[in-house]
This record gives C-alpha cells, sequence and structure tokens, in this order.
C-alpha cells in the first residue's frame, strides 16, 4: 500500500504509522504529532497486539515506531520481528539516551533511535526511512547475491564486523558492494522497477519456503551461498533472487545475533569475529528451526536476544561466560575475539546439506533438535571435533553451534560466530551447557566441567579437520540455541546439528550441568580424531565418561555423522540427544580416542546433545548426506538431540529461556516454550 | 506562562501548539491522562522503594518509565529529578533513592497544581485569550 496512492500521490501523506509504547501520555501526544504530520496514526500500548496487528495486515503500515522499554515484551524484540517476519523499517524510541542503547538498537536493524520526549521535526522526516527502504529493496533485488558475498568476507571481528554488517543489512550500504556482483538477475519480477514508488510484492516467507530457502543454503555452505544459486536450488516459480537475497541477509544477521549473543553472554554487542558467516549460520539454523515451525517464536525470539546480545533472561549461565570466552580464547582460530564461541566452526560447509542435519521434520522432541542439524554436513560433525574442538581449529566451523547451545546466550554467540567461523559443520549447540564443558574440554582450558563428552559433541567434533565433516554438535540440548537451532536443523537438512558448543566454548559447553562429561559429548570429531578436541578438547575426552558415543548411534554417527546419535539419520535415536546420557553419539566411536578428544561424538549426554558427529570413523559427513535429523533427536529428551550443546538447548535463549537449565530444555525451549513448533519461530511467520 | 517557568520546558509548547480547533483541549487532555498515569506510576515506586530486598533494576525501570511520561509533558523538573534517582539506583544507594523519591513527589504535586491552576486560568480567560497566553 503505497501511501501515495492513498493520499492521491501526495506522499508522505498518509503514510500508515504504527506506534507502539506503554506510556498513553507519550501515545497521546506521538498521535497527535503524527496526525499533524498528515501521517495515518494508529496507537497500541502492547507490543503483542500491535505484532497481532502487523501479522494480520502486514501491508497495512508503512512504518512502525516502537519504545525500547515495555512491559510484555522488549523494543529491541519487537524490532526483530517486525524485520524479519514483515520488513518494515521500524523507530526506535527511548527517553534512555545512552550510547550503548542506542547502538543496540541500530544493531538490530532500528531505522533510526529517537530520544524522548520526540520533537514534531522528527516525526516529519520518518517518511525518509519508509521510502529508503522501499528503495534499498529495489536494489537488492538488482544485485541480489553481492551482499552476501561481501558479508562473508567481511573480517570477523567483532563489533565492528557485526555492526557492519548489521548495519549494511540496515542501511543497504551493502549496494555498493551488490554492484559488483551481476545485477540482471531476476530483476524484478515481482517488483516494479520504479524505486521509489515500488512496492515490491512481499514474498511471503512460509515455513515451507524457509525450509526450502534453508535447504538451499545448507546445501551450499553458508560461505557459498549465493542468492542466485539458492534460488536456483530452490527453484520456486515467481521467486526472485531478490527476495532470496534479502531473505539471506536477514538471516545472516539473525545468526550473528545469536551468536552474538552467545558469544556475547561476554560480550553483548560483539560478536567475537562475528563474521558474517555465524550470522549465517546462525541464521540458517534459526530459520530453518523456524522454517520448520520448529522454533518457537519465543525460542527464536530469546535466540535472536542472545544474538543481538540482549540481555536475556534465560540463558545466560553464569558459568558460561567464562568458559565460552575461554572455549572461544583456546580456539583461537575463532575469528571471535572474545565471545570465542566462535569454536563452531561453521559447520555450513558440508556441501551436501550440512544441513541435513537438521532434521527437519524432526519435530525436535521437543524441543529443539540439537542444532547439529544446522551443522552442515560439515559442521564439524564429521571431522569437525565438535564444535569445540573447532573452536580451536579454525577449520570447524562447526561449532557454531555448540555455542548456541551451550549458553543461551553464550551459546548464541558462540555459536554462531563458529557458525560464521567456518561454514563447514554446522556447530550444532549441544545442549546447552554440555557442550560447553566439553568445549571446554577442548580447549586447553579442558575444564573438568567442561566435559566435552557432553554436549561438546560440538565442540570435539571440529577437529580440526573438520573441514568438511559436519559437527555435530549435538550437545545437550543447550535450550537455547539448541532449541532453536536444532528446529533449523530439523528444517534443513538431516544436518545433523552439532551442537556448537561443543568447540566453542569452553566453558560453555555444559556450563549447565557442569556439564556432564557423562553424556557423551558428541564430539563430533568426525574423523575419529580425537582431536576434537584435539585441540583443546583432549582434555575432553578424558573427562567423559561416555565418550563413547552410543553405539548404536554411533553407527549413524561414523556414517553419517550427520546425525550425531545413532546412525541413521540420527537424530532420533538421540543422534545426538544422547539423552541416554552417555550416548555418545556414534561419531566418536572411539571413545578412547575421543577421551582425548572427548569431543567427537561423545554422545550427549542426556542432553542429547551428543553430537556425535563426528564420526569416529570419519565417515564423517556421511552425515550430511543423511540427513540427520538432527533435530531430530530421538527423544531423549528433549535435550537430547540438541545436538546443541549444552543443556537446554542451544536455542537462543530467548526461547528457551528458563529451559536451558535443563538438559532437556533443548527440547524444552524449543517446544516448552510453548510454541516452538509455530511457524513463527525466528519470526517468520511464513512471510517475510 | 510566567509562573510555569521552570516547571515546564519547550515540550509544553509544541504540546500547545498542536492544540487547534479539531483537538481544542488537547493540552489538559494529555495532562490529564499524565497524571492519571504517573499517580500509579509513583505508588509502583514506592512499593518497590520499601521492599526489601531492594531491586535497584526494578526502581530504575519504573523511574525511567516515569521520566518518559514526565518529558512528553514538559515537566522540566520531574525529569531531571528523576535522572538522580537513576543516578542513586546506579550507585545503589537506597537513601539517595528514598531522597531523591520525595523530591519527585514534590515536583510532581507542584506541578499538578500550577498545571490546573493554569488551565482554570485559561478557561477563565476565554479561547482567544488562551492562544495569546499560551504563546507567552
Amino acid at each position: 500500500m503505497a501511501p501515495a496512492e492513498e493520499a492521491g500521490g501526495e506522499f508522505p501523506v498518509g503514510m500508515k504509522v504504527l506506534v507502539v509504547d506503554d506510556d498513553p501520555t507519550c501515545l497521546a501526544v506521538l498521535k497527535r504529532m503524527l496526525l499533524e504530520c498528515r501521517y495515518d496514526a494508529t496507537t497500541c500500548s502492547q507490543a503483542t497486539r500491535a505484532l497481532t496487528m502487523l501479522r494480520e495486515n502486514r501491508r497495512g503500515f508503512d512504518v512502525i515506531i516502537s519504545d525500547v522499554h515495555m512491559p510484555d515484551m522488549d523494543g529491541f524484540r519487537l524490532l526483530e520481528l517486525v524485520g524479519l517476519e514483515m520488513d518494515l523499517p521500524v523507530i526506535m524510541m527511548s527517553a534512555d539516551s545512552r550510547t550503548d542503547i542506542v547502538m543496540k538498537g541500530i544493531k538490530h536493524g532500528a531505522c533510526d533511535y529517537l530520544i524522548k520526549p520526540v520533537r514534531m521535526e522528527e516525526l516529519k522526516n520518518i517518511w525518509q526511512h519508509v521510502l529508503r527502504k522501499k528503495f534499498n529493496e529495489n536494489k537488492e533485488h538488482e544485485h541480489s547475491g553481492s551482499l552476501d558475498d561481501t558479508d562473508r568476507t567481511r573480517p570477523t571481528n567483532n563489533d565492528n564486523e557485526y555492526a557492519s554488517s548489521v548495519n549494511d543489512g540496515a542501511d543497504g550500504s551493502w549496494k555498493s558492494q551488490k554492484k559488483k556482483r551481476d545485477k540482471d538477475e531476476d530483476d524484478g519480477e515481482l517488483e516494479s522497477g520504479d524505486p521509489s514508488t515500488s512496492k515490491k510484492p512481499r514474498v511471503v516467507w512460509s515455513v515451507e519456503l524457509h525450509q526450502q530457502f534453508v535447504n538451499a543454503v545448507n546445501h551450499l555452505g553458508i560461505d557459498k551461498a549465493v542468492p542466485k544459486k539458492i534460488l536456483e536450488l530452490m527453484n520456486v516459480p515467481g521467486l526472485t533472487r531478490e527476495n532470496v537475497a534479502s531473505h539471506l541477509q536477514k538471516f545472516r544477521l539473525y545468526l550473528k545475533r545469536i551468536a552474538q549473543h552467545h558469544a556475547g553472554i561476554a560480550n553483548p554487542f560483539c560478536p567475537p569475529g562475528s563474521s558474517p558467516k555465524i550470522g549465517s549460520l546462525g541464521g540458517l539454523d534459526l530459520q530453518a528451526l523456524a522454517a520448520s515451525g520448529q522454533i518457537p517464536p519465543q525460542a527464536l525470539a530469546a535466540l535472536q536476544d542472545e544474538l543481538l546480545g540482549r540481555p536475556t533472561n534465560s540463558l545466560v549461565l553464569p558459568g558460561r561466560d567464562q568458559s565460552a570466552l575461554r572455549l572461544a580464547a583456546v580456539k583461537g582460530n575463532k575469528p571471535h575475539g572474545e565471545r570465542e564461541i566462535a569454536f563452531g566452526q561453521p559447520i555450513y560447509k558440508c556441501q551436501s546439506n550440512a544441513y541435513a542435519a537438521f532434521p527437519q521434520s524432526s519435530p525436535t522432541v521437543g524441543g529443539i533438535p540439537p542444532f547439529s542439524a544446522w551443522s552442515n554436513n560439515k559442521l564439524g560433525m564429521a571431522d569437525s571435533t565438535g564444535t569445540l574442538g573447532s573452536m580451536s581449529n579454525s577449520q570447524n566451523s562447526n561449532i557454531v553451534l555448540h555455542e548456541l547451545q551451550q549458553q543461551p546466550d553464550a551459546m548464541l554467540s558462540g555459536n554462531l560466530h563458529s557458525l560464521d567461523v567456518k561454514p563447514s559443520g554446522i556447530v550444532m549447540p549441544s545442549q546447552s551447557l554440555n557442550t560447553f564443558s566439553a568445549s571446554e574440554g577442548l580447549s586447553p582450558n579442558q575444564n573438568p566441567l567442561m566435559l566435552p563428552s557432553q554436549s561438546s559433541g560440538l565442540l570435539a567434533a571440529m577437529p580440526p579437520s573438520m573441514k568438511h565433516e559436519p559437527v555435530l554438535a549435538t550437545s545437550q540440548h543447550s535450550s537455547s540455541l539448541l532449541g532453536g537451532i536444532d528446529l533449523v536443523n530439523q528444517a534443513s537438512t538431516s544436518q545433523p546439528l552439532i551442537s556448537t558448543h561443543g568447540g566453542n566454548l569452553p566453558g560453555l559447553v555444559n556450563r549447565n550441568s557442569n556439564v556432564v562429561p557423562s553424556q557423551g559429548i558428541s564430539t563430533f570429531q568426525m574423523a575419529n580424531n580425537p582431536y576434537l578436541v584435539s585441540q583443546n578438547s583432549v582434555g575432553v575426552g578424558s573427562k567423559q565418561p561416555h565418550g563413547v558415543l552410543k553405539t548404536e548411534n554411533s553407527d549413524s554417527l561414523s556414517r553419517s555423522y550427520g546425525y550425531i546419535g545413532g546412525g541413521a539419520p540420527l537424530m532420533d535415536s538421540g543422534l545426538l540427544s544422547s539423552q541416554s546420557k552417555n550416548t555418545q553419539f556414534g561419531l566418536l566411536q572411539n571413545q578412547d580416542d575421543l577421551t582425548g578428544s572427548w569431543s567427537l561424538l561423545q554422545n550427549i549426554d542426556s542432553y542429547g546433545n551428543t553430537i556425535g558427529l563426528s564420526h569416529p570413523g570419519s565417515s564423517s559427513s556421511s552425515f550430511q548426506s543423511s540427513n540427520v535429523p538432527l533435530g531430530k533427536f530421538p527423544d531423549q529428551g528433549r535435550g537430547k538431540n540438541h545436538g546443541f550443546v549444552g543443556k537446554g538447548s542451544c536455542i537462543p535463549s530467548r526461547f528457551t529461556v528458563d529451559e536451558i537449565e535443563s538438559p532437556n530444555s533443548l527440547s524444552h525451549s524449543i517446544g516448552s516454550s510453548g510454541d516452538i513448533m509455530s511457524p513463527d519461530v525466528f519470526g517468520f511467520s511464513g512471510q517475510m | 506562562m510566567v509562573f510555569m517557568q521552570g516547571f515546564l520546558d519547550e515540550q509544553f509548547n509544541q504540546l500547545e501548539e498542536l492544540q487547534d480547533e479539531s483537538s481544542p483541549n488537547f493540552v489538559e487532555e494529555v495532562v490529564d491522562l499524565f497524571f492519571k498515569d504517573s499517580s500509579r506510576l509513583l505508588t509502583n515506586i514506592e512499593q518497590a522503594i520499601d521492599k526489601y530486598p531492594q531491586d535497584f533494576y526494578r526502581l530504575d525501570s519504573l523511574v525511567h518509565q516515569f521520566k518518559g511520561s514526565g518529558s512528553s509533558i514538559g515537566a522540566l523538573r520531574v525529569k531531571n529529578e528523576c535522572s538522580v534517582f537513576k543516578a542513586h539506583c546506579n550507585d545503589r544507594s537506597l537513601e539517595g533513592c528514598r531522597r531523591s523519591f520525595q523530591k519527585i513527589k514534590r515536583e510532581h504535586a507542584t506541578l499538578k497544581q500550577k498545571l490546573e491552576s493554569y488551565f482554570q486560568l485559561l478557561r477563565q480567560v476565554g479561547p482567544r485569550e488562551y492562544a495569546v497566553c499560551s504563546r507567552k
């Protein structure tokens, strides 16, 4: 609906503005001011109500103005959701003028940030945001794909990177980069050519469509997922490259945020080395998860929160942060600086749908399928010693996930990083803490906590060689991430999510529980490298009692690795979920070996995080192909397959918020949040 | 509005400028809205202060709301005192918070009285004069 049309062509007259603020005085004043500007103003005092209104009528509004502090929902959260679901410009406002808060708003994608009391002059200019966004979207279509690449190549370095990528996304500054790309890609099947007034018809990103998207991305590997190729893979008639590009952008941001979040427990705003990759990985997973409807919106939100480094009430596991950091530190290679979460080198690498790990269907047991799903084949799962291991391994990108798993916050951030870091293998955050611990094990710290076994699946999984093997981060159900991530995995290819935790955050893994080492961190270790931890995890392996990946799973693990847990497309048996505590995921079959590297396949303990990815036999990556339903972890308990690290599923804290603590939280977070399965997860209610 | 000086800032002027034939009592309506909402907020703050153990985070959040609300009508002194209160929260000084809260209450009450008088005056003066007065 173009304001212009309604106003008889006199844009911005009649522009539809939705104002959300719990303060009635402010609402009244703003409404009057907006009317004075000749806009069409609607006020709403509850964020949840506003979201409903928006969902019911996407085209009903041109711009949203939202307060930051609201009782029913955090303004930043609303911001994210609106950006993801409806792609409308959102302006934040608050009496709080602190720079860090303002920065947070920008990072979350706000078009602008107004300080209360808001003046008329400021309101008069808000139409520019609407126009700019439309304009950018148009351009995006022309250059779709360029953004992606640029994101990826962007150096991961924490704040800057994140900021820049976020900004890019938000401002379209990437446009210049895009220009480099071919511009003739479907230019506009869906949209009119006129930038200023074109209202590109919005593509509704339904769960199925998103799932296809995630699958495609997984298949290509987060690094190589360019809109053009994604579009080709998806093969959806009527879908343009621009649509894909903008969706991908969002996805990346999301992932990034998640990573940040996890990593950010320590470092809220900047995901260490949050390279775009992480974002993409995370995003992929999340989206996949979301797409699969597995991730409950809450989880998604939590995940998003985490990513964004927003204070999430959930997950934050005290221990995690540190561990995560340690882990991260350990890994060294991770681009992340502080967060370290990177450990999870994104498993995306896995070519064949590393995502396969994501059990698409697996409705994630309640919880979220272990992140591992994310990890694309590469994810560490297979060879990546789990995320944990990966941490140190730059190679494994699997870990990313496990970060997620671990701590709701930490995990996410961590994972993301890892995700970014390495496209390979998705790090599935093993159930929350578990993975962390695992990861710790990996890291030189070798934290006893770390118990690589636990969730470290992720970590472990990321042995240096991980490269392509998907790391199964299945670490325990990291509630936060996993929840989200698992879903993703599920949605996407069967990639077993290798709990990212695994490798990344040393502390993260298993933080929750002191990591239950017994779980058997599913270190992905794919190649049986005990290295899982080889990098760091070494110690880890030993820690875990289980070390051994579930035999049963191990079968699958070894082969498909993708599934951490038991052979077969894993997930179910807990592929990752080793709920059974000690199920070690098959990944590392060699338990003993693992011990050193616990990371690998240790089945994730009860959390199910076993990420088993690392197939001991290095069957590596079979994972990927196996589509292990990572997410699906056999229900071991929710947490089981989380693939994610840590307990409670890596799902971004948002989701799991409270779940994280419990091993089953993963599933918990996902499911328990009550709506994991709603396609809304990730804010994608099917519509983008 | 000389007698209002110091109590209200430029925001109040903005509100008055928004008032016109289509919304002739806009300013008074908004002010009423504020006082109704603010007494609720003040009660919440008071309860939170007396609660033990103190939750400074929540206190800060409540006062932040109050501050935002007050700033929307241009309540300058109230707004400033809220900032002081928030600083005390930051320092976790309960005593500082208590003192500051008393000031906030006083400023709030004073403002309320003054605005009531002001609107009464405007009504007495009549619409035309109101326009004149409001522009100072």
